[in-house]
């Protein structure tokens, strides 16, 4: 099977189909996804859609790593990347 | 495409059983779910090529009976839709992200299964990342089969903290401990009366002989007292009934303070009329006792709106009173020792964050309860931005009501919802998706109070 990524801040993060976005980023280390606009720690926490802790911009969109399947191409940046 | 007779919003154990109870009535009906998978929290499923996480056979089975019947229905799933709420013209509003658009549906009667979310009690710290609900470790568990990296401490209370240490053994990475605040073993008498929910008790037994086994300290009747951030990882300070503390350094904290309905901002139940569909919740959104009680409770709401569309009525019973039963026995046994709550929250310094979006403190709310014309919930929210962020006080409204009824112990005690409010949108929604949605010949409306007010 082909090694499937996403890029996570300009690096490749790999993934297996059905996983999260969240799930991927957590296999590769990434608990810190920077800072929100209150300045706290933006984090997988409820893993559930309810507590949008996760959030970060995917292809452009703000949405929740943990409810978002992770796809071939994707491209997925702390919020504060486009700040 | 032609809206069904009956939606149901959410795709776990009380949607699913409801659906194909609707299913079998011959009424059209459709499930909207924000995930790409069925099951829900409690069944959420694991990737392709990824075991199923190790669980007792009798929630294997459930689960395996309940699909298969849920398979034969062919009940539509519409997934990755958000549902937002029901606008003042009794339209359902449901995000469909892959469309990128609000689509606005109008049925006979909405069946609401959200779940349940965790109580998270607030600790100092409890906000930084690295700490997640033992919840959230437990589905990424369940999705991925891997148990989560590095060192991790369990801490809160009530059983799910045994099941969760039980499975990451399972998988190869137990917790460094259970940081537990009720004392269970003391209370071993209570205990027995679970006796009579005997798949409970071996499901019980089971995670306790897995842990016990690869040695996993239990600490009961102890607290995470405070979180910070080192160098050397996350350093928890614990201590016990007689304040003697232990340092713990981990890579993760799972908190886990028991379940509660995650009901925020949902429309109230409500019979239908000409302009608004009949309004039913079901499952742990509308009392939270777990999976097999919300199966039950999701064919009952069936039988409901069946009865309510149809005049037709069915003569099984869906009762959920032994559940009721069960949950009060097992939040007796792990009720925490020493104080409550409440005197809990009154003894946290003032700069921990209560309101984790808002980023606003025990303290911001001390100064709001001291001003000398007492503000009401809503006022809490509207000037002190408590429970106005983006989770819309799922994870604060509580503890926050809470601690206003502590700090004015001579006003009436406000609940979550004094605070929340009950309108759509329930879930953030980009503009352009509620744009995407609305054409000239249809606009959304405001809630009717509303309109009212302005």
């Amino acid at each position: 099977m082909s090694r499937r990524v996403f890029t996570f801040m300009g690096s490749d993060i790999a993934f297996r189909t059905g996983e999260t976005i969240a799930a991927a980023l957590d296999a590769a280390g990434v608990a810190d996804l920077g800072r929100d606009a209150v300045g706290n720690d933006v984090r997988y926490f409820c893993g559930i859609g309810a507590c949008q802790c996760c959030l970060a911009l995917v292809d452009g969109m703000p949405g929740e790593t943990c409810l978002i399947p992770a796809r071939e191409g994707m491209t997925v940046e702390i919020l504060e990347a486009r700040r | 495409m032609t809206d069904p007779d009956v939606l149901i919003v959410g795709a776990g154990p009380a949607g699913l059983a409801a659906a194909c109870e609707i299913r079998r009535s011959g009424l059209s009906v459709e499930i909207v779910e924000q995930r790409s998978s069925i099951g829900g929290a409690i069944y959420r499923q694991p990737v392709a090529g990824v075991e199923a996480l190790p669980q007792a056979r009798a929630v294997q089975d459930r689960w395996r009976s309940l699909s298969a019947e849920f398979a034969a229905g062919g009940v539509p799933v519409r997934f990755a839709c958000v549902f937002l709420g029901i606008d003042g013209a009794g339209k359902v509003l449901v995000e469909d992200r892959s469309a990128g658009m609000v689509r606005q549906l109008v049925v006979r009667a909405v069946i609401v299964a959200v779940g349940a979310v965790e109580k998270i009690e607030p600790r100092p710290g409890w906000q930084l990342a690295g700490i997640t609900t033992a919840g959230g470790l437990q589905v990424m568990m369940k999705e991925t089969g891997r148990p989560p990296a590095g060192r991790v401490l369990l801490a809160g209370s009530g059983p799910l903290l045994m099941a969760i240490a039980a499975q990451m053994t399972a998988l190869g990475n137990p917790p460094v401990a259970i940081i537990e605040a009720g004392a269970p073993l003391r209370r071993l008498g209570r205990g027995l009366l679970l006796a009579s929910h005997t798949g409970l008790l071996k499901e019980a037994l089971g995670y306790l002989w897995t842990v016990r086994r690869a040695r996993v300290p239990w600490l009961r009747g102890t607290q995470v007292r405070a979180i910070s951030r080192t160098q050397g990882g996350i350093r928890a300070l614990v201590s016990d009934g007689r304040n003697r503390e232990t340092v713990f350094w981990v890579d993760r904290i799972g908190l886990h303070d028991g379940i509660r309905p995650n009901d925020f901002g949902l429309p109230p139940e409500a019979a239908g009329s000409a302009t608004s569909p009949l309004i039913l919740h079901a499952g742990d959104c509308r009392e939270a006792l777990g999976a097999e009680a919300a199966i039950a409770d999701g064919r009952r709401a069936a039988a409901r709106a069946i009865r309510s569309l149809t005049g037709k009525s069915s003569s099984s019973s869906h009762s959920i009173g032994k559940f009721r039963r069960a949950q009060a026995i097992l939040s007796d046994l792990f009720a925490p020792a020493g104080m409550g709550a409440d005197d809990r929250l009154m003894t946290l310094p003032d700069e921990t964050v209560l309101c984790r979006c808002e980023n606003r403190t025990i303290g911001d709310l001390k100064r709001l309860c001291g001003v000398r014309d007492p503000l009401t919930g809503r006022e809490v929210k509207h000037n002190g931005r408590f429970a106005m962020g983006a989770c819309q006080g799922r994870f604060c409204a509580a503890a926050t009501a809470q601690l206003m009824a502590r700090l004015r112990p001579d006003l009436a005690s406000p609940g979550p919802k004094d605070l929340t409010g009950q309108r759509w949108p329930i879930r953030p929604v980009s503009i352009a998706a509620l744009v995407a949605g609305t054409d000239q010949t249809d606009t959304i409306l405001p809630d009717s109070k509303t309109t009212k007010e302005t």
